[in-house]
């Protein structure tokens, strides 16, 4: 124990006498670890190719399942910083004063590159500390079989739809959930920020500072409550997983979920659905579709503990080639961070393309410096305001929550 | 530095003389710490694994950590003012209570019964105190997953025999949504906590049952007391000290256990089906000094049940 406790302690990774350096690489598993479509797979492969391109510098690639994420927190916790870690926003790190600034480590062409909106979420007091690496966008699949069934013909735009939708899918018994609203630990300030977003709420006001309590809000979740109550979702959505609600959409059980290009893969697997038995299409809001797409990124970040700037910035500029990012995409159904990637990918995959096209305009995440945070506490209890406590109660206790932190 | 000067001036001047006292001192110092190499292992392993963490713990609650770690100065008493404002601490607290009592009182009832029924020769003794240990022998973690899956919204097991029975009319509806429901989830995680403590508890009071002595019971027929009043009287005394010591291990495990509770509901939907060890976790998770404080006040409470189970063994040994 203590022994393996110390050797990987050392986090100032080897600059050896002869000039080689090694950089720590560390990254989710966007797949199964060790499948064919594992990520460690992908990291290793720009690694090797970077190594012959570059034989004094060596890429060592560490991957963590998303389900097992909460290590990485250990590990940094216990200050076992990598070089290089894609993962969550890096205001919060940039903040413990742990990252390179990114023109320290990404060259100004490469910067540029990245999709204008996305670069601007990485900024702390106006300087970028990261990089987005793979976005994707916000939209509701439907299960064409079951709209079929309970004779639906048109795709739901508002809140009111959703409602009607999923009473009448729901009445076909066999266990079938009319909308999936998963609302648990994993993921649900996606969900919920998907809602919100309906109303003309959110996270923040205009002006960046939080309104998780806003008279919007509140609204929305009464609502999600009423359907809650009338089963039109699953029961106790407040402790469904993301990751669960879309393997029973692939499943062929759900109506209706909000989901991303992952989601794809997910049916595909399931293999129970047919491409041509379901669709995607924009989220509802109260009265009419949304005008913005929610979007999302996992962001590059560089640790200065191992002083190695030149050569993150070596390979960060070659791992960001167009190639890599596809290359990326293609294996996940996520989309590209970079403009040039986003063209060409757009140009070869419709369905990319649909969700590329909203990105430009789309909303994200704030980027208080605390987001990831209140995020946690979010994940833990927003939940609870759909399934029986009083949304002002459980909304509010979070907006003193994030503005007191 | 100090001793080498000292030697230097004294030395010479009082080495020859030959002044007995020092010597003498040191043997009796010798003698004194002659157990440490037979005491010093323990002691050590008791400051390094016990002590330290406690020290830890307590530097850990009056400290300002960020979520990532990184040391932010002072809490001050911060931390604990926090956590005695979340909304959720007393409900979690009251839980916690009930968890204990309910768990460990339904525990010894059920442990009884088997326990006697085990000490009875019948047919297939063996074979069923074998069984017994299956619960016990399986981690807890692993025992936890598969009533989780017993209890699935979509086709759990346990969901599809009621609807067999015509009690349950539809998956994924509130009638199966046992584990999504703080009450209900609370009292399967009770249930599923009995079940994983009965072997133990059972082969504790096993043990006291066979202790007791043949000719007592003989004693009590020859008096004419009625089974019942046997019982009451004979049996339940001289189990005394078996009954205490599993209540009180009992007690322990069962406040502190955490995977139970964490598989079936994560403490969720929100922390409305959690105790403090859950509630402590799901704090590490925003604040890591808020966490340490709840650890703090955890200790407390198992402060207390060590002293009631230091005076209730001295009360036995007192009577015995």
């Amino acid at each position: 124990m203590a022994l393996t406790a110390c050797s990987s302690s050392g986090s100032k990774s080897g600059s050896s006498a002869s000039g080689n350096t090694t950089l720590k690489l560390l990254a989710p598993d966007y797949g199964t670890a060790g499948g064919p479509d594992s990520s460690q797979k992908y990291w290793q492969g720009i690694a090797d190719d970077f190594h012959k391109a570059n034989p004094t510098i060596t890429v060592q690639v560490q991957t963590i399942a998303w389900t097992n994420w909460d290590q990485v927190a250990t590990q940094l916790q216990n200050k076992q910083y990598p070089d290089i870690l894609l993962g969550d926003a890096p205001q919060e790190l940039a903040a413990s004063g742990l990252l390179y600034p990114l023109t320290d480590v990404m060259s100004a062409s490469t910067i540029s590159n990245l999709i204008p909106v996305f670069a601007k979420q990485e900024e702390s007091n106006g300087v970028a500390y990261g990089a987005p690496f793979t976005t994707s966008s916000r939209a509701l699949f439907y299960n064409k079989k079951l709209f079929a069934a309970a004779k639906i013909t048109d795709a739901p735009k508002t809140w009111t739809d959703i409602q009607n939708d999923a009473a009448k899918i729901k009445a076909l018994g066999n266990g079938t959930i009319g909308y999936g609203l998963p609302l648990g630990p994993e993921e649900a300030q996606g969900e919920s920020y998907l809602w919100m977003l309906g109303n003309g709420g959110g996270y923040v006001d205009s002006s960046g500072k939080y309104a998780i309590n806003s008279a919007a809000n509140i609204e929305t979740f009464n609502f999600l409550t009423s359907m809650v109550k009338a089963g039109d979702t699953e029961p106790s959505p407040a402790t469904v997983d993301r990751k669960d609600m879309w393997s029973a959409f692939g499943n062929g059980t759900v109506g209706m979920v909000g989901g991303s290009g992952a989601l794809i893969p997910i049916i595909k697997t399931a293999g129970k659905l047919q491409t041509s038995d379901w669709a995607v299409t924009t989220m509802p809001g109260k009265s009419g579709p949304l005008t913005q797409a929610l979007a999302v990124h996992d962001d590059i970040t560089a640790f200065k503990s191992g002083g190695h700037a030149a050569q993150i910035k070596q390979f960060l500029d070659f791992a960001y080639a167009d190639k890599y990012q596809i290359q990326f995409d293609n294996e996940y159904s996520l989309l590209p961070a970079t403009t040039s990637a986003s063209k060409s990918l757009s140009a070869s995959d419709p369905v990319a393309a649909g969700f590329l096209a909203t990105v430009p305009n789309a909303v994200v995440y704030p980027t208080n410096s605390n987001w990831n945070t209140v995020k946690t506490k979010i994940q833990q209890s927003i939940g609870t305001a759909a399934q029986g406590t009083d949304p002002s109660k459980v909304l509010g206790t979070l907006q003193t929550f994030a503005s007191s932190n | 530095m100090t001793q080498t000067t000292h030697a230097d001036v004294l030395g010479p001047a009082s080495d020859p003389g030959g002044d007995r006292r020092p010597p003498r001192r040191a043997g009796r110092l010798a003698r004194a710490l002659a157990p440490l190499p037979w005491i010093g292992p323990a002691t050590g392993l008791i400051l390094f694994v016990v002590i330290w963490p406690v020290i830890a713990m307590f530097q850990t609650s009056r400290e300002h950590y960020s979520s990532l770690g990184v040391l932010m100065g002072s809490a001050g008493w911060n931390n604990f003012t926090r956590l005695f404002d979340e909304a959720d601490l007393g409900g979690v607290v009251m839980r916690t209570v009930i968890w204990v009592v309910a768990v460990v009182a339904l525990t010894m009832l059920i442990s009884l019964g088997v326990a006697q029924m085990f000490n009875k020769e019948f047919p297939g003794r063996r074979f069923a105190r074998w069984a017994l240990i299956a619960p016990w022998a399986a981690s807890v973690v692993m025992t936890s997953i598969v009533f989780r899956w017993m209890l699935d919204p979509n086709n759990g097991v346990v969901y599809v025999l009621l609807k067999q029975l015509g009690l349950v009319k539809n998956f994924n509806t509130t009638d199966t949504g046992w584990l999504g429901n703080p009450t209900d989830a609370f009292w399967c995680a009770v249930f599923v906590a009995v079940f994983v403590s009965i072997p133990f508890t059972t082969y504790a009071l096993l043990a006291g049952l066979q202790a007791v002595p043949a000719d007592v019971y003989e004693a009590a027929k020859l008096d004419g007391a009625s089974p019942l009043r046997t019982y009451w009287a004979v049996t339940l005394p001289l189990l005394r000290p078996a009954l205490l010591v599993a209540a009180l291990i009992n007690v322990m495990n069962v406040f502190n256990s955490f995977p139970i509770i964490w598989e079936l509901s994560g403490g969720g939907p929100g922390s409305q089906s959690a105790t403090t060890t859950i509630f402590m976790y799901q704090l590490k998770q925003s604040s890591i000094g808020e966490a340490a404080a709840m650890s703090v006040v955890n200790f407390g409470f198992i402060i207390v049940i060590v002293l009631l189970f230091l005076r209730a063994s001295k009360w036995n040994s007192a009577e015995d």
